[in-house]
């Protein structure tokens, strides 16, 4: 039998194309690529940024830290949602690690406790937003402030400093025993394997695949969908939307604990301002990336690719010193405004195609 | 035969307010049970009742002569109400066969089995005379009258013996109104589901209806089959009979 709507036209293949979330992003990536290659070869840097690897480091590993925090900024947004406190999580995981060592806690039980910490933040957090039906915006907002000021209050209270360093901690006993950076080294496994990323970008590689898969082929990811699409009707057909949202924040607060624990790692030492501002970097990515702020549309790879233009635009800037630095901040803000609208224009023509 | 539902004195109060009194109707397999009545008779409470979503405060509901009580609207789903509401509950942004499927996903391991989602999706629209094509296309680029029909494709294919159609005509154009009438007709061919169609349009009453039942200010007004109801005067019943008469000698004078 036909169609009983003979305005309905086959569109397959262009169709998917287009209604693509990340498709904007795609665009928005190789426009930034091309330009910032312009502009190197220009000022004489182009190797210094895309052939050493060095200046490939640079902009990957930025990436990969902002893209780490933007998948749970995507799924968040996705089920339309919002995590302000996810910068700020990063420093509260990080002094919780760093003063679980220096209280003579192994690394290991030190790391997991930390992400039970955070999971459970995340668990409160989520419950507030579902239970009062306040905005996450509000409520996140709150955490902002919060989960930093803890961090700091705790590390200033317990041990009279507000960074804290666990160089010692981190290092092999003198007299043998067990090695922390044995631990360090598959944690953190970039050093140990002599390969050429800190850990974080084979974490993020890994996340993407996993995540990008649960989005799109799992029965949860449906549910991600449909319970920031229209909760009633989610709901109407059984979706736990609750539980749902509850259980994105927990993931979102344990992204930021994984970045914050690897940092102390990296660095050896927790620092207050750890992962400040990173929360809107995310957010910018995710957004770039093609998810809607009302829920329901987007993709985890798209935020993916959001994370790379915004690391190639945040360091490339400084391969191209005729341009002022400040200036990079004013383009940032025209990449979101741009991609958001691109992304609107695009979404609409989903629905009508 | 047994009724496949039936209502015996039911009555819901909130608060001092009586939203329903009293009410008692049947439906049985095969055959459309006409709902009809205005605005604030008590249609959307009784649904309400037979989906689960209200418990009465007095009656029974029985399903095929069964005593059943609904303490959520997952009970009367696994006791084979399947209600499509008037905004549907559908995702406009997700594709047909996940909207199909959604809350109830076929897995094949961890990952959703789409192949048999798309394929059951295409068979099942195609029983109910809309073929789809692409069933990973959006559900926003359906019409109205295909929406309709995608909803009530779900609940048949989910296993409801007692469909409850909650004004499926109202938010429409013409044209797919007539679609959706349709789709009812076939539903109703099956012979082996019960079809109550809640409405305050006479005229789509009298197409498709087999029983009216008309509800006025949260009591039955009047219960019948075709052959015992004036099915002319519908929308006199329907608008509580006197008051339309009070009204053209009002207008008259």
């Amino acid at each position: 039998m036909a169609s009983n709507d003979e305005r309905l036209r086959q569109v397959s293949l262009a169709r998917d194309i287009v209604s693509r979330p990340e498709l904007g992003s795609v665009f928005g990536l190789i426009i930034i690529v091309l330009t910032f290659m312009s502009l190197t070869s220009i000022s004489g840097t182009f190797s210094a940024m895309w052939t050493n690897p060095i200046g490939i480091q640079a902009w990957v590993e930025l990436a990969a830290f902002v893209g780490i925090l933007a998948i749970g900024a995507a799924l968040l947004m996705i089920v339309g949602e919002f995590d302000l406190s996810m910068g700020a999580n990063i420093a509260l995981a990080g002094h919780s690690f760093a003063l679980l060592l220096i209280f003579g806690v192994p690394v290991v039980p030190a790391i997991f406790i930390t992400f039970c910490e955070l999971a459970l933040l995340g668990l409160i957090i989520g419950t507030i937003v579902v239970r009062t039906g306040l905005p996450s915006f509000i409520v996140t907002l709150g955490f902002w402030f919060a989960s930093r000021g803890l961090a700091v209050f705790l590390s200033q209270t317990l041990v009279n400093q507000s960074r804290l360093s666990v160089t010692e901690q981190l290092k092999p006993p003198a007299g043998g025993g067990e090695d922390p950076s044995l631990i360090d080294n598959i944690f953190a496994f970039d050093r140990a394997f002599g390969l050429p990323f800190d850990a974080e970008v084979y974490y993020f590689a890994i996340l993407v695949v996993i995540m990008a898969l649960m989005l799109h082929k799992t029965r949860y990811g449906n549910w991600i969908y449909a319970a920031g699409g229209d909760p009633q009707a989610a709901r109407a057909v059984g979706v736990p939307v609750n539980r749902v949202k509850i259980s994105l924040f927990m993931l979102s607060a344990c992204l930021a604990c994984l970045l914050g624990i690897l940092t102390v790692m990296t660095s050896g030492a927790s620092d207050p301002k750890a992962g400040d501002f990173r929360e809107l970097h995310a957010i910018a990515a995710a957004v770039i990336g093609g998810c809607a702020l009302t829920g329901g549309y987007g993709s985890v790879v798209g935020a993916v690719l959001g994370a790379f233009i915004f690391a190639i635009a945040s360091r490339g800037i400084n391969f191209v010193p005729f341009i002022d630095n400040n200036l990079f901040r004013v383009m940032l803000g025209l990449l979101v405004l741009g991609a958001a609208l691109l992304n609107q224009f695009l979404r609409n023509r989903v629905l009508k195609t | 035969m047994t009724p496949t539902i039936q209502l015996k004195g039911v009555s819901k109060f909130f608060g001092n307010i009586i939203a329903l009194k009293d009410i008692s109707f049947e439906a049985r397999k095969g055959q459309v049970t006409a709902l009809l009545g205005d605005n604030g008779a008590g249609k959307s409470t009784l649904i309400k009742c037979l989906s689960g979503v209200h418990t009465p405060d007095e009656g029974a509901i029985l399903i095929e002569g069964e005593p059943v009580r609904f303490r959520s609207p997952r009970d009367a789903a696994a006791a084979g109400i399947g209600t499509v509401y008037q905004d549907l509950a559908l995702q406009p942004l997700m594709s047909v066969s996940r909207n199909f499927f959604l809350g109830r996903e076929v897995s094949k391991g961890m990952f959703l089995d789409m192949d048999t989602m798309n394929e059951v999706t295409r068979t099942e629209m195609g029983k109910l005379g809309i073929d789809v094509a692409d069933p990973e296309q959006p559900i926003g680029t359906m019409s109205g009258g295909q929406r309709q029909t995608l909803a009530i494709a779900r609940a048949i294919y989910f296993g409801a013996k007692v469909l409850i159609l909650d004004e499926p005509t109202s938010a429409l154009g013409q044209k797919q109104q007539l679609e959706v009438l349709r789709t009812v007709n076939q539903v109703r061919d099956r012979s082996d589901i019960a079809i109550i169609f809640i409405t305050h349009n006479d005229l789509h009453a009298k197409l498709i209806g087999d029983r009216f039942t008309f509800l006025n200010r949260g009591r039955i007004l009047a219960d019948g089959e075709r052959t015992e109801i004036d099915t002319d005067n519908l929308r006199n019943l329907m608008a509580g009979g006197v008051e339309l008469a009070e009204l053209e000698t009002e207008f008259k004078q």
